[in-house]
């Protein structure tokens, strides 16, 4: 998929990951690959600052652990991020009614 | 999968990093958690190849590029970074304000303090520019923060304009209160050094912080 389709949603998408529960900056974007059926596979270093963006929206938080020696930042929904999503969600299922009502209609046969 | 505690950084994954670090430029601890950040990323991603049987070489070399140019990457943060720059800057500026300000009110006020708003207009003039620098810091702040959600968001350069803005607005009071003083006499009291001392401090960050700003809002239109 086109990059530039996916500016505007990529914050929904985000969110929508971290559902579930936490879950450290790499595993978020392997959900998005693996979710997507890897269709939104972005270059996973770019997705990182995105994650940063949210969190000083502070629409996600995150803590810091040491895992098998390593330092690794875990991510997870705040309350905000929680109400983002759902207008998030609310927002997309009308406008992908609206795109699909007129992309998807068939072409009319030339006379 | 873990990698195993303690595993060295391999040497491509060093290459990279410090690629990524050559493009980085902000607050050190920021830029440090990026990196911690990414390696640990960078070193997940190949235990999760190297677990069923890939090859170390051949799955670090794929990882690396999954994870896209070193310079693609760091102009991916550079727009964070340089709103991070600009909210630590802006709150320099809104905590240190009034430890310097309360001096000069103290030097400065009009006697007796229960006076008109006019009065103490005359006495501390600069309040006008302390008020709008104030609003542009305060308005920065909130758009480039969890008031995102409901206003619209202030863009990094724009953040780095508001900065620079502050800084001159904060350099201009400086100066003009210092000038102030100095006419109506009240440098030699004893009070005058801290907030004379307080003012030239900020003066030397203010013209540092107007030069920073406008050379990372260069770099980021690059």
């Amino acid at each position: 998929m086109r990059p530039e389709l996916l500016k505007g949603h990529l914050d929904a998408l985000l969110l929508a990951v971290l559902e579930p529960g936490p879950q450290h900056g790499y595993a978020v974007i392997e959900s998005l690959r693996i979710g997507s059926g890897g269709t939104l596979d972005l270059p996973t270093g770019t997705v990182y600052p995105a994650l940063h963006r949210l969190e000083r929206a502070g629409l996600i938080g995150s803590d810091w652990e040491t895992v098998g020696g390593r330092r690794r930042r875990t991510y997870q929904l705040t309350a905000s991020g929680r109400a983002a999503l759902g207008e998030h969600r609310a927002l997309w299922a009308e406008f992908s009614i609206a795109v699909t009502a007129l992309l998807g209609r068939t072409r009319p046969a030339p006379a | 999968m873990n990698p195993p505690a303690g595993a060295a950084l391999t040497t491509p994954i060093r290459a990279y990093l410090d690629e990524v670090a050559g493009g980085l430029t902000g607050p050190r601890r920021v830029r440090a958690r990026i990196l911690a950040e990414l390696r640990d990323g960078l070193e997940q991603a190949v235990a999760d190849r190297t677990a069923p049987g890939e090859p170390a070489d051949q799955a670090t070399a794929t990882v690396i590029a999954e994870f896209g140019r070193p310079d693609v990457v760091a102009a991916a943060f550079a727009e964070e970074l340089a709103t991070a720059y600009a909210r630590r800057t802006l709150i320099t500026y809104v905590v240190t304000g009034p430890l310097v300000g309360i001096w000069w009110l103290m030097l400065l006020h009009p006697d007796p303090w229960r006076t008109s708003l006019a009065a103490l207009l005359t006495a501390v003039p600069v309040i006008p520019l302390i008020t709008a620098g104030l609003a542009a810091a305060a308005g920065t702040l909130a758009t480039t923060g969890r008031l995102m959600r409901w206003l619209p968001e202030t863009r990094p350069d724009r953040a780095l304009i508001a900065t620079a803005t502050v800084a001159g607005l904060t350099l201009a009071g400086d100066l003009f209160i210092i000038d102030v003083a100095a006419h109506s006499g009240t440098l030699t009291r004893p009070l005058a050094v801290i907030a004379l001392s307080g003012s030239l401090t900020r003066i030397g960050y203010s013209l540092r912080t107007v030069v920073n700003a406008s050379t990372r809002r260069r770099a980021l239109s690059h």
